[in-house]
């Protein structure tokens, strides 16, 4: 009974995982078709998208700019999220409470109202089709996504070694940098990858607030897929799922090389 | 050890800033409906008078510019200069305050066209029609094939999927002449009645399409067997290959036209623009890259466009006299509006 | 009980107004980008000229925003419900397993967050197609006679969303089974409990925080989604975010939109009002 229960939940698991994965598998697949519209199975074999991609100037920009968006928005969303998540998860008072509901509201409103309403904003300040623009509502996305995350790392963290710390004379910045900060290091880098994806996938607010020559790759590939649908697209995924893992992969072995060499 | 880092962090960087625009002298923002179509104007009309006039030509594209036009005009800092959109947009701007009044003092080539291809606001700049697709798998002999509305609504005689856009232009006139109504009688259109035809077909309508790349693929994968879309897309499939045909029977010829918005930062420089891209030669170099009409009539007169090429044009004689044009002056009124809204309520019934 | 001395609270008070002043930039970035926003959004909902009602009552007068919202909210349960169905034995398993197969899992349930969501949606179209792969796949096993309408419809709709938002309810799920003790169910074992009777007593009702975050989570964001029933849906599913956006389309002012948005958002609230009944807000959110 409790074999074939057993053996039930592992097959529904790896049913539903291999649903998750399906579409992503056919993708990189495409992005090598030599047909013009997406299908699957690709009929032959082509470079000729990701050419289209690095011979594009229109296309180059766009990764310049989603690019820069993405750092950007990571060198500003995570410590601003670090800061809110280490005050939320060390003053339990009722305000710090809101605070922390007040900061998760990205993710709770619909996206398309938050677009109509920074839109407007920035139109009255000037602020669209501008760089800035496009990076403070990301940073605005990717906050919950650094608290969220960082708040969870430091349920685990032992607050009495930080005040350990200061009781030995350093000042809460320094004792922060030097006994908190290490320790929660994973979550942070979690939340500002997560910060950075969004960054990076946002379409919505980017379809109203970027344009002229600041458009977002999000953006172009919507507007593209408008005028025609094929394995650009593809192609362009392929590439940047390509390149989140190499980053993640430099950043664990980042992270292993500090851990050794801290022995 | 850090120094090092933030160099090349700094290095990196700066090598990912987006490229400064640059500073040229006379330029102008020039927007489309991008993809194939931007590409042809881009190599028949814009390179050309860029060239010419010695300015820079920045680009845009924008599916439906009739919400950015107004954005940007209420912004008060509108950042296009001109704009080529369904004939009717540029209408409505002109009723609403949104776009320039054009002075054809200084537009020779644009004062010399017919008057029914101007208005105070705008000129027609090209051709296209939306017509009946379908899917030469399913119907090998043209015989067999839908040629009129009324067939594409017989789903007895005609079995097989269909596709229709998600829009009322051009599909409430199909519906009117599905139920009888001549082409050149469509006008002002008994939005009623087609809606109420449409309700007969809805049932039987696989996707309302909302772009144009996605009427291509639909047909091209075979997803369905007819639909109406613009000729540009169906006869493109063709070239490379895939087995679909199209018809002018009944179709509805329609137009882009250029205006320049209302405060346009290059004002003056967008006047020289949209007189060069009305000019004849310019014009008929349009047919050569993509199988839309130059609206210049006297682009066929430059002897450019071949006369096979002339045949397959939306608004060649030939065609033009079995299709329906379409009044913007219609869409553009008050009950033209309407019906615009009152599609919604039928698209969710 | 211990009277503290003055200069204690003192300090407290301190502490407190530091903490607020460390997440005072993140607070200013959320005030500054959306509830102004969304404050302005709701006033021009009320603005038409000058000040009226008129949108909110077209919005309760026209059919069609009562079928858009009926729609958004029946699609939005059904992914939820199928969103909760196949996400439990998967949070199940990431939880209860050592590693490396919970990171295995872990890995795969947020491998999809590596590619854009346009991406995935036409991915799903490629799959599900008249000639797409599924149903190339059910005529070649002779299932099937004639191709499955999989998509550009309802179902396609819900497929596509179920796939996308699967993640946002395995992650919560999996963080609160996580802290299921496993020695409750080793007691009840031992007090000789049969396994079924150990996850529907005691496993199944202290996953309930994780049910309720996770499906609050689903919920929420279905309800806003754009993109996918955009492009999935063939035009017969107009979910309320893309009435809102219509509406900045047809009508001249921002108003028509911002009423329908604001609506959607009262919605959201209200959910949230309701399931902070049953668990406080920041629960939902990850503090435990």
């Amino acid at each position: 009974m409790m074999r074939l229960a057993r053996i039930a939940l592992g097959v529904s698991v790896a049913l539903v995982l291999a649903y998750l994965m399906l579409p992503l598998l056919i993708i990189a697949p495409i992005s090598f078709s030599g047909a013009r519209f997406l299908s699957f199975p690709p009929p032959s074999f082509s470079l000729r998208w990701y050419q289209e991609f690095f011979g594009n100037p229109a296309w180059m920009q766009a990764t310049r700019v989603s690019l820069s968006v993405g750092l950007s928005t990571v060198v500003l969303a995570t410590p601003l999220g670090v800061a809110a998540a280490y005050a939320i998860a060390n003053a339990r008072n009722r305000l710090m409470r809101a605070v922390h509901v007040a900061l998760m509201l990205p993710l709770l409103v619909p996206i398309i109202i938050l677009a109509i309403g920074v839109f407007f904003v920035y139109a009255k300040l000037g602020l669209v089709a501008t760089l800035p623009g496009l990076v403070l509502a990301n940073v605005m996305l990717g906050l919950p996504y650094v608290v969220i995350s960082v708040v969870a790392g430091l349920q685990t963290f032992d607050r009495t070694q930080e005040m350990v710390a200061r009781s030995l004379g350093m000042n809460r910045l320094r004792s922060f940098m030097a006994v908190t900060l290490p320790q929660i290091k994973a979550s942070v880098v979690a939340g500002a990858i997560f910060a950075f994806i969004s960054a990076m996938d946002e379409t919505i607010i980017a379809l109203f607030v970027s344009g002229g020559q600041y458009q977002t790759l999000t953006k172009r590939m919507f507007t593209a897929l408008r005028d025609e649908i094929d394995p650009t697209i593809a192609a362009i995924s392929s590439l940047l799922t390509a390149a989140s893992f190499v980053l993640v992969l430099l950043a664990m072995r980042g992270r292993q090389r500090a851990a050794a060499s801290s022995d | 050890m850090a120094n090092k880092q933030l160099t090349i962090f700094a290095v990196v960087l700066s090598a990912l800033l987006p490229s400064l625009p640059a500073s040229a002298g006379e330029q102008i923002t020039f927007v489309s409906q991008g993809g194939a179509y931007q590409k042809a104007q881009t190599i028949a009309i814009l390179d050309p008078t860029a060239n010419k006039l010695g300015i820079t030509i920045n680009q845009d594209s924008a599916p439906d510019a009739w919400p950015i036009m107004r954005s940007q005009v209420a912004s008060g800092k509108p950042t296009w200069d001109v704009v080529d959109t369904p004939t009717g947009n540029c209408i409505r701007g002109g009723e609403q305050g949104l776009v320039e009044k054009l002075d054809f003092d200084k537009l020779p080539n644009a004062a010399a066209m017919p008057p029914e291809y101007r208005n105070p606001y705008s000129v027609a700049y090209e051709f296209y029609s939306s017509v009946i697709g379908y899917s030469q798998k399913k119907y090998p002999d043209p015989a067999s094939a839908p040629q009129s509305w009324k067939d594409f609504w017989d789903v007895k005689a005609y079995p097989g999927r269909r596709a229709l856009r998600n829009h009322p232009f051009a599909t409430l006139e199909a519906a009117l002449m599905a139920d009888g109504v001549a082409p050149d009688k469509l006008y002002p259109l008994d939005v009623e009645r087609a809606l109420r035809k449409l309700d007969e077909i809805k049932p039987h309508i696989t996707v309302w399409w909302t772009s144009g790349a996605q009427s291509a693929q639909l047909l091209n994968d075979g997803e369905v067997d007819m639909i109406m879309a613009w000729n540009g897309r169906i006869s493109a499939l063709a070239k490379e290959g895939a087995k679909v045909a199209y018809t002018y029977n009944q179709g509805i010829l329609q137009s882009t036209s250029l205006c320049i918005l209302k405060g346009a930062p290059n004002r003056a420089t967008a006047l020289k623009f949209l007189d060069q891209a009305v000019d004849p030669v310019h014009q008929a170099n349009l047919p050569l890259q993509i199988d839309y009409g130059p609206a210049n009539p006297k682009a066929f007169d430059t002897n450019v466009i071949p006369a096979a090429r002339v045949k397959e044009l939306p608004s060649a004689p030939e065609n033009a006299s079995r299709q329906a044009l379409m009044s913007y002056a219609w869409w553009s009124s008050a009950e033209g509006e309407a019906a615009e809204k009152r599609w919604l309520s039928f698209m969710q019934k | 009980m211990l009277r503290l001395p003055d200069p204690s609270r003192r300090h407290r008070r301190r502490e407190q107004a530091l903490m607020f002043l460390l997440a005072a930039p993140a607070l200013a970035v959320i005030l500054a980008l959306v509830v102004l926003p969304v404050g302005w959004l709701m006033g021009q909902s009320f603005t038409d000229g000058g000040l009226t009602l008129a949108h909110y009552r077209r919005i309760f007068g026209e059919d069609i925003y009562w079928r858009s919202f009926a729609q958004t909210f029946r699609i939005a349960g059904i992914v939820t419900v199928l969103a909760l169905v196949l996400g439990y034995p998967v949070a199940y398993a990431a939880s209860q397993l050592r590693r490396p197969w919970n990171v295995l899992i872990l890995a795969l349930v947020v491998l999809p967050f590596w590619t854009s969501v346009l991406v995935r949606a036409y991915a799903w179209l490629v799959l599900l197609q008249r000639t797409g792969v599924v149903n190339q796949a059910l005529d070649r096993l002779g299932l099937v006679d004639e191709p499955l309408a999989l998509i550009h419809n309802e179902l396609g709709t819900i497929i596509a969303t179920v796939h996308i938002l699967l993640p946002f309810m395995i992650i919560p799920l999996t963080a609160t089974m996580q802290n299921i003790p496993t020695d409750l169910l080793r007691a009840g074992a031992s007090l000789g409990g049969s396994p079924l009777h150990l996850f529907l007593r005691i496993f199944l009702p202290l996953s309930v925080p994780g049910i309720l975050a996770g499906s609050t989570l689903v919920f929420v964001l279905t309800l806003g989604f754009y993109i996918t029933p955009e492009l999935l849906g063939g035009g017969k599913v107009t979910m309320v975010s893309m009435l809102v956006s219509r509406n900045v389309e047809l009508y001249n002012q921002w108003g028509a939109a911002s009423a329908v948005g604001v609506v959607l958002l009262v919605g959201v609230l209200a959910i949230f009002a309701i399931v902070a009944r049953a668990i406080p807000l920041d629960r939902i959110l990850g503090q435990q």
